[in-house]
């Protein structure tokens, strides 16, 4: 047994033991270590790299790390093995993505202002604000040598009387704390119920006086990113909101590498303990404490997810949605309770799912389709959630297409050297003098916080400004030279945006080849998809009327530059209408609302699901979109416009 | 009611290149239809045969009919001469495949100097095919651009990953002519011609080599990349897809078991001879009806026939 030791940048330390030959990687991950490994650990994307302080480590050569590098210490966690006693530094860039868990505070307007927007449009759309929870006061006669009833039949009968239902439910929970709570009260109480129009559901019980306000949980479980918000149930105020990098990132980037990890001998528990113990439940505890909301008045729960998500999330296999014919376990589901999965809320708490649309298209886009109300208008408009998985709906009141794309982690800051979601240290905007090449740019943090790396609307950014000023070109190679342009021994340029001295990391901050590579194929995806879409239904780009664009690329994201690199279509800036996290949003809608619920079972149903694979031309769009703006420049004539202006 | 023939007229062209200097030269394209739509409007240039020869002379020939017409040849010299010589022939391709590291790996000196032997032997226009290895081509083909400045040579190829380095000699420092080759995608095609216009080199010193492949071996995506590049030219008039088409077919041809299983191993095919020639035959002629302003052949019958063929059709 070698003793390994995790040392931060912060300076902690977590320790572990291991024998000789494992793997660095697999010690970090059984320690709670978080070292990303978007590739699985096979020594392709270059990104668990840690650095040996002392002792041994048995590290084969890769690519990714240069000879300078290696003499200094850097290795790759997944290429390396237990020799000796060891202690590594994990360096900030390799832990970020699991950022910090974030409360936030209700002090940002734009955040609340989503959230309210949501609401009046659904209501404005005929949509009723209510759902079948709420909080009765009932008064029972107390019990006496003449009156004898139980406890229980006593509470049942005064609550038939109350909401004339015939049949009451009490579970096991209520039963337990029931005489005491009725003898403090003096039979008096405050009852939390779910009632329909026969049946009763009594999930707690309180003394009169006792102030109850109904707990709900919203969340959306994206591949990379979790984020919730806690809820008043009776007028959809946010208590409290959060979010955090998904655990189950350490088994893989994509929905694909995770349903093979979960294969694994234990691994769908695994993956469903990364998402509910270490991800949701630490949420669930900070958004309580901060809104000083105990955990089990949490009534109900939303989740909006991609198929996989939701699978993994119920610890349902999900091998069939990777194998022909794809086929998930359920499209919609009313069979989830908090207790069946561990979630750390009310046990009888009954979970709602989104509703999938097929195995590559799942909740978080129906939800998100209630926001965006491209069902509700006779104009066609364009819903397009940026994700690990891009998905797309297009339609009006008449009839919604839909379909999803592999894009990639990259507009969430995976498979990009210095990627990262967007927290503290992430560019989020920049632009480049055309002259000097000297880059300006937004970090999102406190004012002075230096760049670690680049998220997604950063990246977006970058690229935009480094064609326009001619530094790329169309395939994403340097053309120019100068104080920021690198090269490495193998001839791969990068563009430095910030130098090591600079920069909040222990390297430059930077964007190479390899990174706009990736990015190319992440918006081709995107571009493409909506280009084959729109052309299986003879339609045109100009067509469009709306772009609701949705997902965590960051709201800082630059409509014109998404446009600039050949993202998004050559059409009036004014059109897109960015929509934040419109599955949170979807998801919130759900929760508050039972009508819009139903509603979105609805879309769902109504929704017409487009394989792009067996579309003969994607492959075809999917190339020429692989180029600045795009091989065929006359789908975008303002760019090229812009391109002599600078 | 009598025929009224509708003529189908484009607005747009394909690129005139001349290959080649002094009074030996040989142009291709410049057509305003399909291929041999010659009801539509005459053909400005005919189709061309290039007659390849290897810097490894008849090593790896298998024909004997190749190895019988070059009977005498004890000089790669004497072998370009006897190529331009064939009858058909209206250009010679030298494939340097001596180069490829995974193979004989030859230097680039003496490459250079298989280069200047041929082109001393022959006044012909010439074409220079690298080794396929995209890293020594980049080193070599910058050389023999230099080597052979002035014959306005035809350099195959410039890929995706060393445009940089051949378009540059080729294209801008030594004023040859640039054949930009791509894997059989029109979208690729036309982004390696983008990259390689905007390293400075002229639209109008560009071939494009789509990629190609032997008949029955996935050959369909050839015809249907060339057919839509020659569509998008004159349809559209896509002045990055105008560029004349040039396709290697031996090189593809005689490596398929076709053309090389020996008639013990399969006398039911019938003899090897004739099957070599066949595929060579079935591909430059489907290559020339979907769109190759060009095509480079080994062996002499195969010339004679495609030959042939175009007299009639063109």
């Amino acid at each position: 047994m070698f003793k390994v030791t995790f040392s931060f940048e912060d300076g902690s330390v977590v320790e572990a033991f291991a024998n000789a030959g494992d793997n660095l990687l697999e010690v970090a991950r059984g320690a709670n270590v978080a070292i990303d490994a978007p590739c699985s650990g096979n020594g392709a994307c270059g990104k668990c790299r840690v650095q040996l302080k002392s002792g041994e480590l048995e590290s084969k050569k890769t690519l990714h790390i240069s000879d300078e590098e290696y003499q200094e210490g850097w290795r790759l966690a997944c290429c390396s093995k237990i020799s000796a006693d060891v202690n590594v530094l994990v360096p900030d860039i390799a832990s970020a993505y699991k950022s910090r868990m974030k409360v936030a505070d209700l002090s940002s307007k734009e955040e609340i202002a989503i959230f309210e927007n949501a609401k009046r449009d659904v209501e404005l759309a005929g949509i009723e604000l209510k759902n079948s929870l709420e909080v009765v006061d009932v008064t029972m006669d107390p019990p006496s040598l003449d009156d004898t009833m139980p406890d229980n039949e006593r509470l049942t009968r005064a609550l038939r009387k109350y909401l004339n239902i015939s049949r009451v439910r009490i579970p096991y929970a209520v039963l337990k704390k029931l005489p005491d709570v009725l003898r403090e009260s003096n039979f008096s109480v405050k009852c939390v119920i779910r009632a329909t129009s026969d049946d009763m559901f009594v999930y707690d019980i309180f003394g009169k006086d006792e102030d109850v306000v109904i707990g709900g949980l919203a969340i959306d479980i994206g591949t990379t990113t979790v984020s919730a918000v806690l809820i008043n149930m009776e007028n959809g105020e946010i208590l409290a909101k959060s979010s955090a990098g998904n655990g189950q990132i350490r088994f893989g980037a994509d929905v694909i590498n995770r349903i093979v990890e979960s294969q694994k001998p234990g691994g769908q528990q695994k993956l469903q303990d990364a998402v509910i113990k270490e991800t949701i439940n630490p949420m669930i505890s900070e958004m309580c404490k901060s809104a000083k909301f105990p955990k089990n008045r949490i009534y109900r729960m939303c989740v909006a997810s991609n198929t996989t998500m939701n699978h993994l999330f119920a610890g349902i296999n999900s091998d069939p949605l990777r194998t022909e014919p794809y086929i998930p376990a359920f499209f919609k589901t009313n069979s989830l309770f908090a207790s069946d999965v561990g979630i750390d809320i009310n046990k009888d708490a009954h979970i709602i799912m989104a509703p999938n649309i097929g195995s590559y298209v799942g909740g978080d886009i129906t939800a998100g389709t209630l926001v965006s109300q491209i069902w509700n208008r006779p104009e066609f408009s364009l819903f397009i959630d940026l994700g690990t998985n891009g998905e797309l709906v297009f339609g009006n009141s008449d009839f919604m297409m839909s379909c999803a794309c592999s894009a990639g982690p990259a507009f969430e800051g995976g498979d990009i050297s210095c990627g990262m979601r967007a927290t503290d240290g992430a560019i989020e905007a920049c632009t480049i003098d055309k002259e000097t090449m000297e880059p300006t740019y937004k970090i999102v943090g406190d004012p002075g916080t230096k760049p670690v790396g680049l998220c997604g609307s950063g990246i977006i950014d970058v690229i935009s400004e480094l064609y326009i000023c001619g530094i790329i070109n169309p395939k994403g190679k340097f053309i120019r030279e100068g104080k920021r342009i690198k090269h490495d021994k193998y001839g791969m340029g990068s563009y430095v945006l910030a130098f090591e001295e600079e920069a909040g990391s222990v390297k430059d901050v930077e964007i190479t080849e390899v990174d706009i590579d990736n990015f190319i194929r992440a918006k081709g995806a995107i571009f493409s998809a909506i280009r084959t879409m729109l052309t299986s239904l003879d339609f045109d780009v100009s067509m469009i009327d709306d772009v609701y664009v949705a997902g965590g690329i960051g709201s800082g994201i630059n409509m014109q530059n998404a446009v600039n690199i050949g993202m998004f279509p050559d059409i009036p800036i004014e059109k897109f209408h960015y929509i934040g996290n419109s599955s949170l949003t979807g998801a919130y809608l759900m929760l508050l609302s039972t009508p819009a619920e139903k509603k979105t079972y609805e879309l769902a149903s109504n929704m017409t699901y487009m394989e792009l694979s067996t579309v003969p031309i994607y492959m075809d769009e999917f190339v020429g979109a692989c180029f600045i703006p795009h091989t065929d420049t006359g789908m975008f004539p303002t760019v090229m416009e812009e391109i002599q202006n600078r | 009611m009598p025929f009224n023939q509708k003529l189908q007229k484009f607005n747009a062209k394909i690129n005139t290149v001349t290959i080649g200097s002094g009074d030996k030269t040989v142009t291709i394209g410049g057509d305003s239809t399909y291929p041999f739509y010659s009801f539509d409007a005459p053909s400005e240039n005919a189709p061309k045969i290039g007659v390849e020869i290897s810097d490894m002379g008849l090593e790896n020939i298998v024909s004997e009919g190749i190895k019988a017409y070059y009977d005498g040849a004890s000089t790669i010299g004497e072998m370009a001469k006897k190529a331009a010589a064939m009858e058909g022939a209206d250009f010679v391709a030298l494939i340097l495949e001596g180069g490829d590291p995974n193979g004989v790996n030859k230097s680039v000196d003496e490459l250079i100097a298989v280069v200047k032997e041929v082109a001393d032997a022959i006044d012909a226009p010439l074409v220079v095919e690298g080794c396929k290895n995209v890293e020594k081509d980049a080193e070599l083909l910058p050389k023999v651009a230099e080597a052979l400045q002035g014959r306005n040579v035809l350099i195959l190829s410039e890929k995706e990953e060393n445009y940089k380095a051949i378009g540059a000699a080729a294209g801008l420092a030594y004023d040859q002519i640039v054949g930009a080759e791509s894997a059989v995608d029109i979208n690729l095609a036309k982004q390696l011609n983008v990259v390689t216009t905007q390293l400075g080199v002229n639209a109008q010193k560009i071939v494009m080599n789509i990629g190609s492949a032997a008949a029955g071996y996935g050959y369909e995506y050839v015809v249907s990349t060339m057919d839509r590049i020659k569509g998008a030219a004159l349809s559209q008039n896509d002045n990055m897809l105008q560029m004349p088409i040039i396709t290697p077919v031996s090189a593809e041809t005689w490596g398929v078991k076709e053309a090389t299983a020996s008639e013990k191993d399969m006398p039911e095919w019938g003899p090897e001879e004739e099957r070599g020639i066949d595929m060579e035959v079935m591909t430059a002629a489907a290559d020339l009806a979907a769109g190759s302003d060009a095509v480079i052949l080994r062996h002499p019958e195969a010339v004679a026939a495609i030959s042939r063929m175009i007299k009639a059709l063109a």
